[in-house]
Order: C-alpha cells, then sequence, then structure tokens
C-alpha cells in the first residue's frame, strides 16, 4: 500500500521501508534525507520545518500517482518530519518498492526531485548569527 | 464575500500573521487580492510568491469564489 504522512517525531526508516513490500517486489530503495551541518560554507545549529499540511499531502499524494503511471513500480512510502530538527535528524523518507531495482532508483530520484520543487513545506536554517527561511529554485505548479 | 488567506514561513514573517479573513468584490481573482496584499504588507514583494486556491496551485488570473482558502507563500524547500 501507498502511503504519505507528516510527523513531528523521530522517523523510522525501517518501518517505513518495510511498509511497502507486496509480494510481487524484489526490491526497495529507500532515501533517507537528514539534516546537514555545513551549507555554503555556514554552520548550521538546527533547522525548523513548516508545511501547508492538508496540501503538502495532496502534493505528495500526486506524485505517488505520477511515479506509478511513469515508473514499473509496485508501492510508495514517502514520510516528512515538521518541526525542529537536529544536525543528523531525518527529514524525509521515500520508499520505493518494484519489481526490479532499476525502476525503483528512478522512480525514487524522481519523486525526491519532485518533492523539493511542488511540496508546500518551508525549511528554516538557525545559525548562530541568524535565521533564514529558505526559498526554493524553481517555480512549482502551474 | 469572504476569502480565508493563508501565509506560511517567510510570508508569515512578511505578513506578521499564518491568516486573515478578507471582505473581496464578488468577482475578485488572485492577482487582485495579492496586489491589495502588498499595499498592506509591502515586506511580501522581497520574495518571488506561489499561490494556492483551495489547495491547489493557482495563479494571478485564477478567481476566487465566497469561503475559499488562498495561501500565499515562497518557492518551498521541503526534502
Amino acid at each position: 500500500m501507498d502511503f504519505t504522512e507528516l510527523t513531528t517525531h523521530p522517523i523510522d526508516i525501517t518501518s517505513v521501508a518495510r511498509r511497502v513490500v507486496p509480494p510481487e517486489c524484489g526490491a526497495t530503495v529507500t532515501l533517507d534525507g537528514y539534516v546537514r551541518q555545513i551549507t555554503k560554507g555556514r554552520e548550521t545549529l538546527h533547522l525548523f520545518y513548516e508545511a501547508y499540511e492538508p496540501m503538502a499531502l495532496k502534493e505528495m499524494e500526486k506524485l505517488i500517482e505520477q511515479a506509478k503511471r511513469d515508473f514499473e513500480i509496485s508501492h510508495v512510502g514517502i514520510v516528512h518530519r515538521l518541526g525542529r530538527l537536529e544536525i543528523g535528524e531525518t527529514s524525509v523518507v521515500i520508499s520505493v518498492a518494484a519489481p526490479h531495482r532499476k525502476a525503483a532508483f528512478a522512480a525514487c530520484e524522481w519523486l525526491i526531485r519532485e518533492l523539493k520543487r511542488t511540496v508546500p513545506i518551508w525549511k528554516k536554517e538557525v545559525y548562530a548569527d541568524g535565521e533564514v527561511w529558505i526559498e526554493g529554485d524553481s517555480a512549482a505548479g502551474v | 464575500m469572504k476569502v480565508r488567506v493563508l501565509f506560511f514561513g517567510a510570508t508569515a514573517a512578511a505578513a506578521g500573521t499564518n491568516t486573515l479573513e478578507l471582505n473581496l468584490d464578488d468577482r475578485s481573482n488572485t492577482g487582485q487580492v495579492y496586489d491589495d496584499l502588498l499595499e498592506r504588507f509591502p515586506e511580501l514583494s522581497r520574495h518571488r510568491l506561489l499561490f494556492a486556491v483551495n489547495q491547489e496551485y493557482a495563479s494571478r488570473s485564477t478567481p476566487l469564489n465566497a469561503g475559499d482558502e488562498l495561501a500565499v507563500f515562497t518557492a518551498v524547500s521541503g526534502g
């Protein structure tokens, strides 16, 4: 079964990966995205994620539907964490189960790229000398 | 007609609020509301902005109806 979730709790990557496995699949590719300490030479103290929650869940579901049309995959699970995250903590997990690993890898890469482009979630970086809401690079939607 | 405006992250900081109730003319569109918000909160103009109406991405020409939810936010940065 596919699933999309937003949570303020630490994400258990293994349980996300295990939830997508159906009998016909031979591989699950899981992306574990976590908080980096050094970004563009600046040291991050911690991050804060905020979401437009109902729309974020809808956009994640749309991505899964599109991925299943474009790639030969079976199931997808996406979990994104919100609130305060410390360095090294997982912010997002995307698990893709497929009969063959090539499609799983391709779909997982596509999903994280599109999530970062279209899902209404924003990251605030907190540094020793200030904080800033990060703005994405590309325009989404229309 | 009443429309609810939602702000997030940088736009919430610029507007000083997460949510606003607006009373609009019956045939308003997203762009008109955006122009009004810009006058009210000039700091919004420092950002490239995206819009969503009822949780679907919208453009300036998207019409608004009574009870709609218009979200105004900066380019997303999740993941």
